[in-house]
């Protein structure tokens, strides 16, 4: 397997506070992985996230996406990097409010140039929301914008989708939802990074959970995915001998 | 959970012979729970007694020997049903002993011992979904919600993993 994203001894130092900063992090990524980055607010998951994406530089170590140094990379290459190889899924969405569904999910194919209209329609299409391409954010339900945004982030067809809390703002049933349709692009082959709080989401999709603890990574778990028979996994149990 | 109320719940809805009680107890947790067909029987021997069931006919063989619900046996299902289930909480688990072993043994050190637990919890939650999963696949929403609830309750035992690994909790312990 090839690795996608590969993080060498990263550290990233914040001034003033020591909330979301790094410590030698080191891991790697194989194309085709869903892996779920969990750990307390403040721990350095967002961050990691961040500098995966080319939103911020490291302090010091190395990134690599795609064989891509990131480091190499100039402002402008860096925004052609994000625009081409990232798709990232926010907690709050940022949909532009005075553009429609469908002019929102255009925005990165635009900046691209060319004509991705068609494209952008079968994404909402296989998002289920394609009624809604001609309305405005603000007339949308909050799953709804967060599958815009969702088709927003594979517009041009990324070789890694980020997802940093993307359930967080969500009610239960339009998150597991949200959560389904991540779980639907993994097995068609997608990478997918999720950041999360919910360990019960994020066990459902990714087989692998990376825990973070004060910007360092204490566990690395990779899960297994076995049909197992109910009585494996739940044993409800009598504790009575009936008189 | 109680056996006793399980077979007096199923008995309401029509008579039922030994075999049928133990094939659709089963059913109905979905194979959470196996019963063999002696403590069935006991079961209803025990229910007949108290005179919450009858049997249905001539006494004979009792593999073909039917049950149903007699009043008494209804009031108590109804009692039992509006009951909320109180009681002292139930620690099944060995985690909780060896956590205060470990504190005496290990000298305090628990983050290997929380660190295997985690991950175990971890792969109980993947488990769990697949199991959700193809409950609703199957169209019993009734065993998912069983299932949500064991989800929910290793969502906790995972925040407790991560509570006791925190700096935060160390330090409340050092004062």
């Amino acid at each position: 397997m090839i690795d996608l994203v590969r993080l060498t001894d990263v550290n990233k130092v914040y001034q003033g506070g020591i909330t979301g900063a790094l410590n030698g992090v080191s891991i790697s990524v194989e194309k085709g992985e869903f892996a779920a980055i969990m750990g307390p607010s403040g721990s350095g998951k967002s961050t990691m996230l961040n500098l995966i994406a080319g939103l911020d530089r490291p302090t010091s170590g190395t990134i690599t996406v795609g064989g891509t140094d990131l480091a190499k990379l100039s402002e402008g290459g860096l925004a052609r990097f994000r625009r081409d190889t990232i798709g990232f899924v926010f907690q709050f969405f940022y949909l532009l409010s005075n553009l429609t569904a469908l002019e929102n999910v255009l925005i990165p194919a635009q900046l691209k140039g060319g004509d991705a209209k068609a494209h952008a329609r079968d994404l909402l299409d296989k998002l289920g929301i394609k009624e809604v391409a001609d309305k405005y954010p603000a007339r949308l339900s909050g799953g709804q914008q967060q599958r815009v945004a969702i088709a927003r982030a594979l517009i041009n067809n990324p070789m890694l989708l980020l997802a940093d809390e993307p359930t967080g703002a969500l009610d239960t049933h339009s998150g597991d939802q949200v959560m389904e349709l991540l779980g639907g692009l993994h097995r068609d082959g997608q990478t997918i990074l999720l950041v999360t709080h919910d360990a019960k989401l994020a066990t459902r999709n990714a087989a692998r959970v990376l825990s973070v603890v004060d910007g360092r990574i204490v566990d690395d778990a990779r899960l297994e995915s076995p049909e197992r028979a109910a009585s494996e996994v739940i044993r409800v149990r009598s504790e009575e001998t009936s008189r | 959970m109680s056996l006793k109320y399980g077979v007096l719940g199923l008995l309401k809805g029509e008579p039922l012979h030994g075999y049928e009680v133990k094939n659709r107890f089963e059913a109905m947790l979905g194979g959470t729970w196996e019963v063999n067909i002696g403590q069935i029987y006991t079961t209803l021997q025990r229910l007949e007694r108290d005179g919450l069931v009858k049997p249905v006919g001539q006494r004979g063989d009792r593999r073909k020997l039917q049950y149903e619900l007699s009043d008494a046996g209804q009031k108590a299902l109804d009692q039992w049903l509006a009951q909320p289930d109180s009681g002292p909480q139930q620690l099944h688990e060995d985690i909780y002993v060896k956590l205060l072993l470990a504190t005496r043994i290990a000298n305090g050190d628990l983050q290997p011992m929380l660190a295997r637990q985690k991950r175990t919890y971890l792969q109980r939650l993947r488990d769990l979904n697949r199991l959700e999963e193809r409950a609703r696949h199957d169209g019993r929403i009734d065993l998912a919600r069983l299932v949500r609830g064991a989800l929910l309750h290793t969502e906790a035992d995972l925040k407790w993993m991560d509570e006791l690994s925190s700096e935060r909790f160390g330090a409340e312990e050092a004062e």
